[in-house]
């Protein structure tokens, strides 16, 4: 395995680490780790690198990249929404890959973001063959609900805490975090707007008939959207997602991944995946 | 900004290198030590800024990852802190060679601050400015440690049994943690020309240095009231931005260079 570090394009320029195999095999896809939020090109807890390092072990060259304007690349010109420029520059680095490398299919993968990124590029992109996303659009279903308040219905605190919060009596601890004044404190830029349902099912269907299989990994830092395991297919049952489906949740994972046993085994289980996927010959999962 | 690969072949660091604007160009290098695990992640933003705004006033600057963090090679487990300190040695040389300065200056952020502090005593340096430095190894702990009990032990923040501290997704290994302990800035005055100890907290640890510090004649101590809570993670992976601490450095290094 070997690193090397390229700026992509001149306007603006996107720093890019390419974690290469010994022996690169063109007819596999390469994949590209995007950014999420304002986190640099290393990814939350540095995953990125473990996954790109592990990916370039086992065949599979991989490149983190930052878009414009995040970690160390250059700022871009321009009022080009992230949803339109994140796509001009996948494609930058799908285009210098492809050229310098001879590589014509690419997994990508992101997290809150990067998974948006990942779902807008795959819907226009037919270079794509698969993509991760961890905490991608998900919306709540009548099962959602009753999970959600179903507890609360019986319990007695969550009563007290109401009636507390009619009579005016209940207080709101702030965390230290929302004492920060806004000037300090720098949160994505992208404001994280989920679109309608029967729009991101309308984007899936078009993904999956595409050919392109999705592997969809939810925290439990989505409890505001998702508190049960199978809630991405109910959610999504008008779409036929032709065996190229797989969703996974894990309710002790945070948004960030700070959990210690999975910030190990996700690495894992997302390169075994692409192994799975990267056979051009291959059914998906 | 160039980023690039550098040192030896075997656990090759990476960097990036900000060279000066223009035609104001200084004879001093700015080297940026990081801080660790999220405090890092949170200050990414603000050492991009701080090293533009260093080349605006034409210092050349390098900032880069310590082996087993960022985008250098290894493992955290693996690493003991010489291995930091030979790092720190070999950025400090990039550094005069790649921009052909005659001296280095550091910054240090946090724990950053704490290694380029301890540095000193092996790697040539002009100038050095602790940025909300962590004053000793043991203090470190102790801070992370106070929060654990505040917040209690849970799968991502506790002591394994092998003695290795996770704290908010990045490890601190019992050998790493051993040696740390063995640093105390109190006891170890930095060597360098001039020491600047810039501090966005007004709490015990800074108080505890700049007591100990006060009568040394290179030592200046600036407090400046604005968020320096770098231990605080929110669930978005937001990043702090002290502007007025970034200002004051870039215009203490200004004043005190000539070009």
């Amino acid at each position: 395995m070997k690193e090397i570090v390229v700026k992509i394009g001149k306007e603006p320029a996107l720093t890019t680490i390419f974690s290469a195999p010994k022996n690169l095999d063109t007819n596999k896809p390469a994949v590209l780790i995007f950014n999420s939020g304002v986190m640099h090109h290393i990814g939350t807890c540095r995953i990125s690198v473990t996954i790109a390092r592990k990916l370039a072990r086992s065949g599979i060259l991989a490149a983190r990249f930052d878009f414009s304007g995040i970690g160390d690349s250059t700022t871009r010109r321009g009022n080009l929404p992230f949803e339109q420029s994140s796509v001009e520059e996948i494609r930058q680095v799908m285009d210098y890959l492809e050229q310098k490398k001879g590589i014509r299919k690419f997994i990508v993968y992101g997290l809150c973001s990067g998974a948006d990124a990942a779902y807008e590029i795959a819907k226009v992109e037919p270079r794509i063959c698969g993509i991760i996303q961890i905490d991608a659009y998900c919306y709540r279903t009548p099962k959602w609900y009753i999970k959600h308040y179903g507890p609360r219905l019986i319990n007695p605190g969550v009563w007290k805490r109401i009636l507390l919060r009619l009579v005016g009596k209940a207080n709101h601890t702030r965390s230290e975090g929302e004492n920060i004044d806004d000037e300090y404190l720098e949160m994505p830029s992208y404001i994280r707007v989920f679109p309608p349902r029967n729009e991101v099912a309308k984007g899936l269907q078009q993904i999956i008939d595409n050919d392109v299989s999705i592997y969809s990994i939810f925290t439990g830092g989505m409890m505001y959207t998702m508190n049960y395991h199978g809630q991405f297919e109910d959610a999504f049952r008008d779409v036929d997602f032709k065996g190229r489906l797989k969703a996974e949740w894990y309710p002790e994972l945070d948004h960030i991944l700070t959990h210690v046993e999975l910030q190990k085994k996700l690495p894992e289980y997302i390169c075994r995946w692409v192994q799975e996927n990267s056979d051009p010959t291959s059914q998906a999962t | 900004m160039k980023p690039f690969f550098f040192g030896s072949s075997a656990n090759p660091l990476y960097g990036v290198y900000h060279p000066p604007d223009g035609n104001l160009t200084r004879k001093e290098g700015v080297l940026l030590l990081s801080a660790f695990g999220q405090e890092y992640m949170r200050a990414h933003r603000a050492y991009r800024q701080l090293a533009n705004l260093l080349n605006k006033k034409g210092f050349p600057v390098l900032r880069f990852d310590y082996r087993g963090t960022g985008d250098s090679a290894g493992e955290l487990e693996d690493i003991v802190l010489d291995d930091w300190r030979a790092d720190i040695d070999a950025a400090a040389e990039e550094l005069r060679h790649t921009a052909q300065v005659q001296s280095v200056s550091v910054v240090g952020l946090r724990l950053g601050a704490l290694m380029g502090a301890w540095a000193s005593e092996k790697v040539d340096i002009d100038r050095l400015c602790l940025w909300d430095p962590v004053i000793s190894g043991t203090c470190y702990e102790e801070e992370l440690i106070a929060i654990l009990g505040t917040e209690g032990p849970s799968e991502t923040n506790h002591i394994d049994d092998k003695g290795t501290l996770h704290y908010n997704g990045f490890p601190l290994y019992q050998p790493f943690r051993e040696a740390l302990k063995r640093i105390d800035l109190r006891s170890e005055y930095p060597v360098a020309n001039q020491i600047l100890h810039v501090s966005s907290k007004n709490n015990t640890y800074d108080k505890a240095l700049a007591d100990v510090w006060q009568n040394q004649e290179n030592y200046t101590y600036q407090y400046i009231d604005v968020p320096g809570n770098w231990t605080f993670v929110d669930e978005f992976g937001g990043i702090l931005l002290p502007q007025p601490i970034i200002k004051f450095i870039v215009d203490w290094f200004s004043k005190e260079s000539s070009e």
